[in-house]
């Protein structure tokens, strides 16, 4: 039995829906955690374009592309909980709503 | 007795050649040192690098001096550009810099002109050098004025020796920078530091036309030499001007002495190169299209004049050299007299073959020449400052030059530089010693009688007051008055009046300068000490001191060999002097291109003898006179107001004829006005107010509006971005469709 492959356009689709749903959560969730974890959603489907794209051509570089991605992510996500547990420590809260301090 | 060595180079031309600029390098790392170090070395090392390179620079010079001037058939050093040159000695350190086709060379070369300002220059700074070790000793900003000094030397052999003339400015505004800074070298006195700062904007303004009109001179040429053949085609005319093209525009750039001099010889008519004469033709190309050769020249060298006249002290532009007299009298003696002043007259004569091409700026020249030598000669009736009367002495011998300059009589006036520079040189260091004898006194009516107590200095002067005033057996005798023979024997075409006018003004000038120096002599040296003076016994300077007295007075003698009339014989049996022979190769080329353009024709040689009888008679006129007055009448008529006419006669020439009060109201005090009034309304109300303090509160207040935008929400700045996002993606999909 073989399986037909997938066209490309539906891992597109796949990755508009996943940014645009982590976009949202970025947007809408108070909880800084979650938001969090929505940006990890919109990296994940950046990095499902690039896989996309690099099965289309059949070249490496959308791989590359995709391990720095996963490697910015890994920092930016050790960065981000150590700045969530620091405010959380001061503030005994994590909900962004709360944190705005930084303003005029 | 065997004279060859004298007849052949004592050092090798071409090594010469390679090595001048150390001429000029000595003195500048002189300057280095003693500027940078000078404090740490101590006076010792200081007076003795400061010498030693100024010495080092001498021997050099009289090594390319005695190279240059010993036998010109044996060394012609090839012009690495192609173009044939006089012999010289000669060193080109490749292109300075370029724009477009336009090219400056680091260039330096010594011809017979330049070897004798060599000697001056190297020679007479030595022995100021020398002299200023001593009258130094005790002030504490010494390592200062050692280095001025040196970069002072370093700018003049720079100016002297280079082989263009934008090599030539910087050198030019080199000894303006170092005159400026001495003249203000006591600056904690308000009046030195402003008599510097005169004399600098006195300079710029005369700077400004020079640069005027080596522009012009660019042009000028540049168009020559890219304008299409406007000759017949003669063979040789051809291949000499395709040489001549390639040299003014791409080699050495068309602003160097033998491109310059090349140029020269297209103007006039010229038979043997098949030319018919550029002078009234139209420029064909470029911007100076439409105007005649002749013309676009004559302003040239108008321009050239003011420049000069800037550096030279010449009406209009000379009243900052009284006023320099502030600076210490060692400078006094060698830039405001011997060196610097004359590089007008130097750079005039550089351009002597390009200059005879314009009568109506050489008639210029020469009046104004004449009219300063009478006007400061005049000026100096009145003065009681020693230094000052000097000062005025020496605008008026310049004035001199000048007038030799502008009847053609260019080696009278180099020949009156050198003997200037030694006679000039040394009155003012025996001034000099006179102060360092009698506690800076330098008013004559409160000195008197140094004949007994500086009896070395007193000489010094005195045969340097005879030479000046042009006593017989002395050099100013015949420098002067070879210049006012030529004067009258010159005929300016179209200018006829020039001549005669001019010998009558100078002679004029002549008498006075016997009565104004004679003055200042009997007044300072001979009778009774004035009970006015600062100390009771002056005392004698020390051999440091004396010693450059002596040889410049001993040099004032022994140059009459350079002016006497007759020494030697031309080829065609007229008798031909000493200076003259020896500038032949500079000036015959001016000489020669002065007949064909049939700008100044020569007369008839006639015999100088009466005229020089004139002017001993002069000479012994003014002096007697002065003698008569300040020995006879006034000491008579002490105690006694003078006449009322007299006093008023006095005052106003006590006053310098209110020159500086009238160029105080006409120039000065409208320039200060507008310059008030630009500063408050532009300076301080538009640049200040609205410029930069709109600026500021602009956006100042533009960011007090969109910090609200700021309000501390992340997802508020999240949000943004996304839509900012939505845009782009928006528009990209938009533009897409719209293919």
């Amino acid at each position: 039995m073989q399986i037909s492959p997938v066209d490309t356009q539906n891992y597109l689709l796949l990755a508009a829906t996943l940014f645009c749903t982590g976009m949202l959560g970025v947007l809408v969730r108070r909880n800084a955690l979650v938001v969090f974890m929505s940006i990890e959603l919109m990296l994940n489907a950046a990095n499902l374009t690039f896989l996309a794209a690099a099965r289309e051509r059949l070249d490496a570089t959308g791989h590359l592309a995709a391990l720095f991605v996963i490697a910015v992510a890994a920092a930016e996500a050790a960065i981000g909980l150590a700045i969530v547990i620091a405010v959380f420590r001061n503030r005994g809260t994590v909900n962004v709503e709360d944190i705005r301090t930084m303003k005029y | 007795m065997d004279t060859t060595w004298l007849t052949k180079a004592w050092a090798n031309p071409q090594a010469l050649s390679a090595n001048l600029w150390l001429i000029i390098a000595l003195p500048a790392f002189g300057a280095l040192v003693c500027g940078v170090f000078g404090r740490a070395l101590g006076r010792t090392y200081v007076n003795l690098v400061a010498c030693a390179s100024v010495l080092a620079s001498f021997c050099l010079s009289v090594f390319a001096f005695q190279a240059v001037a010993a036998d010109p058939s044996v060394i012609v050093t090839p012009a690495a550009n192609g173009v044939p040159m006089r012999f010289a000695l000669s060193g080109d350190w490749g292109v300075w810099f370029q724009a477009g086709s336009f090219s400056a060379h680091l260039g330096l070369w010594v011809d017979h002109l330049s070897a004798t300002m060599l000697m001056v220059v190297t020679g007479v700074g030595f022995l100021i050098h020398l002299y200023s070790t001593a009258y130094m000793e005790h002030d504490a900003g010494y390592w200062r004025f050692f280095a001025y000094l040196n970069l002072f030397m370093a700018s003049m052999l720079t100016l002297v020796l280079a082989d263009n003339l934008v090599l030539l400015f910087v050198g030019w505004e080199g000894v303006g920078l170092c005159s400026y800074l001495l003249i203000g070298f006591w600056y904690t006195d308000a009046a030195n530091a402003w008599a510097g700062r005169k004399a600098f904007i006195a300079n710029r303004v005369g700077d400004c036309a020079f640069l005027l009109a080596m522009m012009l001179l660019v042009l000028t040429v540049t168009a020559f030499a890219k304008a299409p053949g406007t000759e017949p085609p003669a063979v040789f005319f051809a291949q000499r001007r395709a040489v001549w093209t390639h040299a003014a525009t791409s080699e050495p750039g068309p602003l160097n002495f033998k491109v310059l001099e090349e140029f020269a010889q297209y103007m006039p008519a010229n038979l043997a190169m098949g030319s018919r004469g550029m002078l009234g033709t139209d420029i064909p190309i470029g911007p100076l299209a439409g105007h005649t050769y002749g013309h676009t020249l004559t302003l040239v060298f108008l321009l050239m004049l003011l420049g000069a006249a800037g550096k030279s002290a010449q009406l209009p532009l000379y009243v900052w050299l009284p006023d320099a007299m502030a600076g210490p009298t060692p400078v006094s003696a060698l830039i405001h007299a011997a060196t610097m002043v004359t590089a007008g007259v130097y750079l005039l004569c550089r351009m002597a073959p390009l200059l005879v091409m314009s009568p109506a700026a050489m008639a210029t020249v020469a009046v104004v020449g004449a009219l300063t030598a009478l006007y400061a000669a005049l000026i100096a009736f009145a003065q009681d400052d020693l230094k000052k009367v000097l000062a005025y002495s020496t605008i008026s011998q310049l004035g001199y030059m000048f007038l030799g300059v502008g009847v053609g009589f260019f080696w009278g006036a180099i020949l009156h530089l050198v003997t200037h520079a030694c006679f000039k040189g040394c009155l003012f260091l025996s001034a000099g010693s006179v102060m360092h004898g009698n506690d800076n006194e330098v008013n004559i009516k409160k000195l008197g009688g140094l004949r007994k107590e500086m009896p070395w200095t007193t000489a010094c002067f005195g045969i340097a007051t005879l030479a000046i005033t042009g006593i017989i057996p002395l050099s100013g005798f015949f420098s002067k008055d070879d210049i006012l023979h030529g004067a009258l024997h010159a005929r300016l075409v179209g200018y006829e009046w020039v001549g005669p006018t001019v010998f009558a003004i100078g002679s004029l000038g002549a008498l006075c300068t016997a009565f104004y120096m004679s003055r200042a002599y009997l007044l300072a040296f001979t009778g009774e000490r004035s009970k006015d003076a600062k100390v009771p016994h002056a005392h004698e300077s020390g051999w440091v001191i004396v010693a450059p007295l002596v040889i410049l007075a001993a040099l004032s003698i022994a140059l009459i060999s350079h002016g006497f009339p007759g020494l030697l014989k031309m080829p065609n049996g007229e008798p031909e002097t000493l200076m003259e022979a020896f500038l032949k190769p500079v000036f015959g080329v001016a000489d020669r291109l002065a007949i064909e353009a049939h700008s100044l024709l020569p007369e008839a040689e006639r015999s100088p003898w009466p005229g020089f009888g004139i002017a001993l008679l002069l000479a012994w006129a003014g002096g007697g006179a002065a003698w008569y007055l300040y020995k006879r009448v006034f000491p008579a008529r002490a105690g006694k107001p003078a006449p009322e006419v007299f006093a008023a006669v006095r005052a106003f020439t006590v006053h310098k004829f209110y020159v500086d009060e009238l160029y105080d109201a006409v120039l000065v005090r409208p320039i200060k006005l507008l310059s008030i009034g630009l500063f408050r309304v532009v300076d301080e109300g538009l640049i200040d107010t609205v410029l930069v303090g709109g600026t500021a509160w602009v956006t100042a207040r533009i960011g007090s509006l969109l910090r609200y935008l700021q309000t501390g929400d992340v997802q508020a700045y999240a949000a943004m971005m996304a839509v900012g996002l939505l845009a782009g993606v928006g528009y990209a999909i938009f533009e897409a469709l719209a293919k």
